[in-house]
């Protein structure tokens, strides 16, 4: 393995992590100095929902399809969604198995796995890119870092394909270009709006708790 | 180069944001990944597919770009790649208006179907108040809010016609219930319940008060209703103006204490219900010591503990129930009205989807009052349509005025053979009275009708079939009744007979009803005849309301209940005019 792969695969990593960690913190205590909003009012609802219910309700959301409108008349969407993200802890686990545990790629059905999870989610990404580019809502509520983010995953899943096997043997280039992506992408993420992650767990945090609250979550469903 | 001049109001509203952003409005702002999937939820977008500015997270980003431009670290770097933009214009900021005010109703729909959690409607009510706070409103929402500033309520009754309405209902409730007991008690001390109303019930419906009165007095509950604090809506939840929201909730609070009452009761209102329960403590930064309850809740718990007694079979006929946006997608109200709807009728069907999944009424979030926005409220009505046809029911009960309000203007627009009323008037229908009270009832309702004699009403109506109908029941309940064909004659009947009140459509060939109530209020010797409009174009309702006149002491909308309008033209008649 020549010292650029080793460097790439390594301390390449470790600084862009290193980035993206003090980004992120940085983003946090920002947005922690924003005065939290106070509910004084009195709970309302059945005894049935309380504020903890309402958040582990509004956190698992996303894990039940069926307790949006949203999710539940568009499961193709769902799917999407499922694939996509799957495909992003693959590839983001596939930049830690081939440096640190490049045994575990011997394993013929883990190769294919991680080849199944991140060119599904590479299918994805082109369909996305299509979706956001076709129709005139999508269009109308993209900004160049929608396009950019959306671009940047999807050529990163293409890549991280191609390095699944981790043959470096036949040739470093794929490997090198993956690691290289790998970095500017966790350097880009904090960012760019791929840091949703990072705000979901306290959105719907306080979305669930004040729902909770007054006595909508968990949801009672509608439908017929 | 040169920085852009900025208008003061555009730096005023930037500045504003900062002091408005919380912890929660910044990680619903800083959250969207613009997936799209909020956007099939809104009701504007299911009515104008083909128009992407109807999309709740298009609309949302019309704030969001202001946010990021500059309190966001990505927006205030790299400005065009993450779509942030200033404002500089007064231009701008109308158009913004025309986003937050006319084209959501803050109905929180979108909200519980955004997997981000990101709460659109509540910055949506933020971006209100910004402008709201330069002044940028509709001319509605401005005096609305004016009213309920100064007068106390947002329909600026005044206490005297407050008090003389509730006397009359009061008058109302002993004669049928045939004992002195059934008073409606004002400003009663140490009482269990304090009742709070909307204004719309003192304006246009008062048989609420009336039947909640029944209820009370059935259930021999100690109660009283405020001579101030009485009006437990507040526009302050549609402007957006927490200032506002915090004053009149307050209001309500103080009288509460001063009464020493224990629950604080508020009628059938959605926006009132949240305003006064839920988010009225957090704008008047009040912590309330005393219970707070909807009707909804007060009658059902009668029910059960055996207070009062109900007779289902009393309210004939198929019932469906809309779910107020406030009152259930914001409060959690889902059970217990259907619980009581069920007590009260034998025929209820679902309405699909309901509960938190309901669609809006299309008349929430004020924009009832907003009238530059009627013909997109009403064309964005059409799912709300739908969903009423799609039950079969000839009643939708809703505990909220605004949606009825909105929904008797989508059930005309669309024509549906339906009508919209309370639980309240339900409850109070299927009451079961003992005998003594009953014979009074009996005997009430067996008296000779001859509720306006001695009054003379000119109907002004280009409709032949109305002028017919109004004509009938009017003569028939004791008046002396005028009719004319066009606006024109209707002036000179008015200057020659001068009637005690006159009812005036509003669209009309040659002059329309508008421009015969201006002349009205302008002519010295026709100022004192009072004006009832009777329109069967809501969206009309703007030539009256937004000039500086003063306005009509009545409003009907066609086609009219013999008993609403019996009911409204008495009020008029007996109980004094409107404020100036």
């Amino acid at each position: 393995m020549s010292e650029s792969l080793l460097f790439a695969e390594t301390t390449l990593q470790e600084v862009a992590l290193a980035i993206m960690t003090v980004v992120y913190i940085s983003r946090l205590i920002w947005w922690f100095r924003f005065k939290a909003g106070k509910e004084r009012q009195p709970e309302t609802g059945a005894p049935s929902t309380t504020k903890a219910k309402g958040i582990v309700y509004s956190w698992a959301n996303i894990l039940m399809p069926w307790a949006m409108e949203s999710t539940r008349r568009r499961l193709f969407n769902y799917l999407q969604f499922v694939l996509f993200h799957v495909g992003v802890v693959a590839a983001i686990g596939l930049s830690f198995v081939i440096p640190y545990l490049p045994g575990l790629l011997e394993a013929a059905w883990l190769v294919t796995a991680l080849q199944a999870a991140i060119g599904a989610a590479f299918v994805v990404g082109i369909y996305r890119i299509l979706r956001r580019i076709a129709r005139p809502v999508m269009r109308m509520i993209s900004s160049p870092d929608d396009y950019f983010s959306l671009v940047l995953l999807t050529t990163w899943f293409a890549f991280a394909f191609l390095a699944v096997p981790n043959q470096w043997q036949q040739g470093e280039t794929l490997l090198l270009v993956y690691f290289w992506i790998t970095a500017f992408f966790l350097i880009y993420v904090p960012f760019s709006k791929i840091s949703h992650y990072l705000y979901y767990p306290f959105t719907r945090y306080w979305f669930g708790k004040s729902m909770g609250y007054r006595g909508v979550y968990p949801i009672v469903h509608s439908h017929k | 180069m040169a920085s852009r001049p900025r208008s003061y109001k555009a730096q005023k509203v930037i500045d504003r944001l900062g002091q408005k952003l919380n912890r929660q409005v910044v990680g619903s702002l800083a959250a969207c990944v613009h997936c799209g999937m909020c956007t099939e939820s809104c009701h504007y977008v299911l009515a104008n597919p083909d128009d992407p500015t109807f999309a709740p997270a298009y609309k949302a980003d019309r704030l969001r770009k202001l946010f990021k431009r500059h309190y966001d670290w990505t927006g205030r770097v790299l400005p065009w790649w993450v779509n942030a933009q200033s404002v500089y214009t007064d231009e701008e900021l109308q158009e913004l208006k025309d986003i937050v005010f006319g084209k959501c109703t803050n109905c929180r729909r979108c909200s519980v179907n955004c997997p981000m959690g990101v709460d659109f409607a509540t910055f949506n009510r933020m971006a209100r108040g910004l402008l709201v706070h330069v002044g940028i409103m509709p001319e509605g929402v401005a005096a609305v809010s004016k009213d309920q500033w100064e007068i106390g309520n947002q329909m600026g009754v005044l206490k005297e016609d407050y008090l003389e309405t509730v006397e009359w209902m009061s008058d109302e409730v002993v004669d049928e219930m045939g004992d002195d007991k059934a008073a409606i008690p004002m400003d009663k001390k140490d009482v269990n319940i304090v009742y709070t109303i909307n204004p719309r019930e003192i304006k246009y419906d008062p048989r609420t008060i009336a039947n909640a009165a029944k209820i009370f007095y059935a259930a021999g509950e100690s109660w009283t209703m405020p001579s101030e604090g009485w009006d437990m809506t507040n526009f302050g939840l549609f402007s957006g103006d927490d200032d506002l929201g915090g004053a009149v909730a307050r209001r309500v609070y103080d009288k509460v204490h001063d009464l020493n009452g224990k629950i604080l009761v508020m009628s059938e209102c959605g926006h009132g219900y949240r305003s006064t329960r839920c988010e009225g403590p957090n704008w008047a930064g009040y912590d309330i010591d005393f219970e707070m309850e909807s009707s909804v809740v007060t009658m059902l718990r009668y029910i059960k503990e055996g207070r009062i007694r109900v007779d289902k079979s009393k309210n004939p006929g198929a019932f469906t129930y809309h779910d107020s946006c406030n009152f259930a997608r914001s409060c959690g109200m889902f059970e217990e009205p259907r619980e009581l709807l069920n007590l009260v009728t034998n025929d209820f069907r679902e309405m699909y989807p309901n509960r938190a999944e309901n669609y809006c009424c299309t008349g929430g979030g004020g924009a009832m009052s907003m009238a530059e926005y009627t013909p997109q409220r009403l064309k964005s009505a059409k799912v709300k349509a739908d969903q009423l046809r799609a039950t079969g029911a000839k009643y939708v009960v809703t505990s909220c005025h605004n949606c009825e309000d909105g929904l008797n203007d989508l059930i005309k627009h669309y024509k549906l053979d339906m009508e919209v009323t309370q639980l309240v008037n339900l409850v109070a229908e299927a009451l079961i009275v003992d005998k003594k009270e009953a014979v009074a009832e009996v005997a009430a309702k067996a008296a000779p009708a001859a509720e306006l004699a001695g009054y003379t009403i000119l109907v002004v109506d280009d409709e032949p079939d109305m002028r017919e109908f109004l004509t009938t029941v009017l003569e028939d309940n004791g008046a002396t009744v005028l009719t004319a064909a066009d606006g024109d004659l209707g002036l000179e009947m008015a200057r020659t007979h001068k009637p005690d009140l006159m009812t005036l459509d509003l669209s009309m060939p040659g002059t329309d009803g508008a421009k015969v109530y201006e002349t009205m209020r302008k002519e010295h010797d026709l100022k004192g005849i009072k004006v009832c409009v009777v329109t069967g174009k809501p969206e009309l309702r703007k030539l009256i309301y937004d000039r500086d006149i003063q306005r009509p002491e009545g409003y009907l909308d066609k086609p009219i209940a013999e008993d609403s309008l019996l009911l409204n033209l008495r009020k008029i008649l007996e109980v004094g005019s409107e404020k100036s």
